[in-house]
């Protein structure tokens, strides 16, 4: 059986060690199967690309009683998001990369002072086996995705690739009901109308903003969207719709559809 | 034993159990000092080596199936520790905690007789004992059918399936790398943090984070160039503190990075030999096509923070 191993492997498993490594040492926080199928896209990661901010958040408070975007806040968390991106960005820059797959954007907040948020965007630069170009962002510069390596290889198989991690935030402060209209819904099922039109247009500005991102991209579309709704310490009545998703493109030679292979389906028996 | 026994002293035969216990402990000790294997691990390994006792896997019945299909046979359970105490730098003793528990896994799979260690683990008790922690390495040791064994065998930390799927790639897993970094920003101007209404950047922090986590990526780079030529990090530890100094001292913070990686020997530009086949799963329960699984890794590492 051993046969069935490559020579290269046969041999570092006997202990013989390939002369020094003149390819130097790639890092990568991928798992095993995100760098099998990554280099099976035909590509090859060379350098994790770190990029952090820590913030100071400026302040803002709503009207007790309205419904309004905070953008004071907005664009804190969206400014401060951008530049962890953009120092992310820069480093795969530097070491040449043609992309950057699989970015994780956290933020943190620290704990001695609630004004403060750590945002922090960790990916994998990658570069094409053979030396494409074609990969790159419109403006010349790698590509960033937040797709793991099992959507960036089914991506490229379905005809796409990633242009740019995109996003939109919005913000919101939720009005407060006033003492007579939940007098008045006493023992009733109502609909809170002003609660719900808070959510649809907070939403719908988080979207909007990252359309608008998409556009600027040049892209076709956006794939792997969440809208997220969260709150970093604020008051009840005020959340972030946060929305992000990578802008993607048409491959140079599109797959036709007929040629994208049918899922074989299977029936796994396990529990 | 009643009651009166208590006041005796203990018989002959408790003392010399409590010299036999004591003198294990003293062999451990000066083995480990001299970079040996204990008399009795040594004894165990080799005699799992050749074949005058049982081998032990850390696999199961289906990851052992994996392995013998492709000519692996397992021989011990391996492990090694390393307790270590932090003088001056916790982040600087995760490094060495790791780097010694890996050179004494390596030791007991040479003992074995091994070509390489599987299914290595990351572990540490749970408890906390005057700045200090535990790292423990444990995995299965195992020889490949047709080859002599290996004078530095490889240490995956990965487990069986994915051992197998990175040699048919030709891709060699090593052992760890750890890349650490530490360093305390004295903030004299007092503007590390500003108050205010005003949306601003803490520059310095951002700037201590920036260095810090450069350096520990760098400090990787350089612990893994002498076991392959590649890393996969697949764990990534920051923490930032502020200190308060007292009256006219200036507030300290200290940022600290630790990533830890699987080293990996990969021939560059080997094609993958298998073909990809997207399959649809019909069993009803998580499927990547039902969207329950985590397509968005924005959150992987921050869930509890609610992270993006």
């Amino acid at each position: 059986m051993t046969t069935n191993l490559p020579q290269h492997a046969q041999e570092r498993l006997k202990g013989l060690r390939s002369a020094a490594n003149s390819t130097g040492v790639f890092t990568s926080d991928f798992s095993v199967n995100e760098f099998l199928l990554v280099r099976k896209a035909g590509f090859e990661p060379i350098g994790l690309c770190v990029g952090s901010c820590v913030y100071h958040v400026g302040i803002q408070y709503g009207v007790w009683n309205r419904n309004q975007e905070l953008d004071v806040l907005s664009k804190a968390m969206y400014h401060a998001r951008e530049l962890a991106l953009t120092r992310m960005r820069a480093e795969a820059s530097q070491m040449g990369a043609d992309g950057i797959v699989g970015v994780k954007l956290t933020i943190k907040r620290l704990e001695w002072d609630e004004h403060l948020l750590e945002f922090i965007a960790i990916g994998t630069g990658v570069v094409h086996g053979t030396g494409h170009k074609g990969f790159r962002a419109h403006d010349g510069g790698p590509f960033t995705s937040d797709l793991s390596g099992q959507d960036f290889w089914s991506l490229l198989h379905s005809g796409y690739r990633p242009v740019e991690m995109v996003m939109g935030s919005c913000v919101y402060h939720v009005a407060h009901r006033g003492v007579l209209a939940g007098l008045s819904s006493i023992g009733r099922n109502v609909e809170l109308e002003n609660f719900t039109s808070a959510m649809y247009e907070a939403r719908e500005i988080a979207v909007e903003r990252m359309q608008a991102e998409a556009s600027a991209a040049k892209a076709e579309g956006v794939v792997g969207v969440d809208i997220h709704e969260g709150s970093h310490g604020w008051q009840t009545h005020v959340i972030e719709f946060f929305a992000i998703g990578t802008a993607v493109l048409p491959l140079d030679q599109e797959i036709a559809p007929e040629k994208i292979a049918d899922p074989i389906m299977v029936l796994s028996v396990n529990d | 034993m009643g009651f009166f026994d208590l006041f005796k002293g203990p018989d002959a035969a408790t003392l010399a159990a409590r010299e036999a216990g004591a003198a294990r402990h003293a062999e451990v000790v000066n083995a480990l000092h001299a970079g040996q294997l204990p008399a009795s691990t040594r004894a165990r390994l080799e005699g799992a080596r050749a074949g005058r006792l049982p081998w032990i896997a850390t696999l199961t019945p289906s990851e052992l199936l994996l392995t013998r299909s492709h000519g692996l046979r397992p021989i011990a359970a391996v492990s090694s520790t390393c307790w270590l105490h932090y003088g001056f730098s916790w982040t600087n003793g995760h490094a060495e905690g790791w780097e010694m528990a890996l050179q004494r896994l390596g030791e007991e799979a040479r003992a074995a007789g091994a070509n390489a260690v599987l299914d290595v683990k990351m572990r540490t008790l749970p408890v906390y004992v005057e700045d200090s922690m535990d790292f423990t390495l444990v995995g299965t040791a195992v020889r490949v059918e047709g080859l002599p064994p290996s004078a530095d065998p490889v240490i995956a930390t990965v487990p069986a399936l994915e051992f197998v799927q990175l040699l048919e790639a030709d891709v060699v897993p090593t052992g760890l790398a750890v890349g650490a970094h530490f360093e305390w920003l004295s903030d004299w101007r007092g503007n590390a943090t500003r108050q205010g209404w005003r949306n601003v950047e803490a520059t310095a922090l951002s700037n201590l984070w920036e260095r810090v986590r450069q350096r520990a990526h760098a400090q990787l780079r350089q612990n893994a160039r002498g076991r392959g030529n590649g890393v996969l990090a697949h764990l990534n530890f920051s923490q930032m503190f502020e200190r308060e100094m007292g009256e006219n001292q200036p507030r300290q913070y200290l940022g600290r990075h630790i990533v830890i990686a699987t080293t990996v020997d990969a021939r560059r530009g080997v094609p993958i030999p298998h073909d990809i086949k997207m399959v649809m799963d019909m069993h009803a329960g998580a499927t990547p096509l039902t969207g329950t699984t985590r397509h968005h890794q924005s959150y992987a590492t921050n869930d509890e923070e609610g992270a993006i």
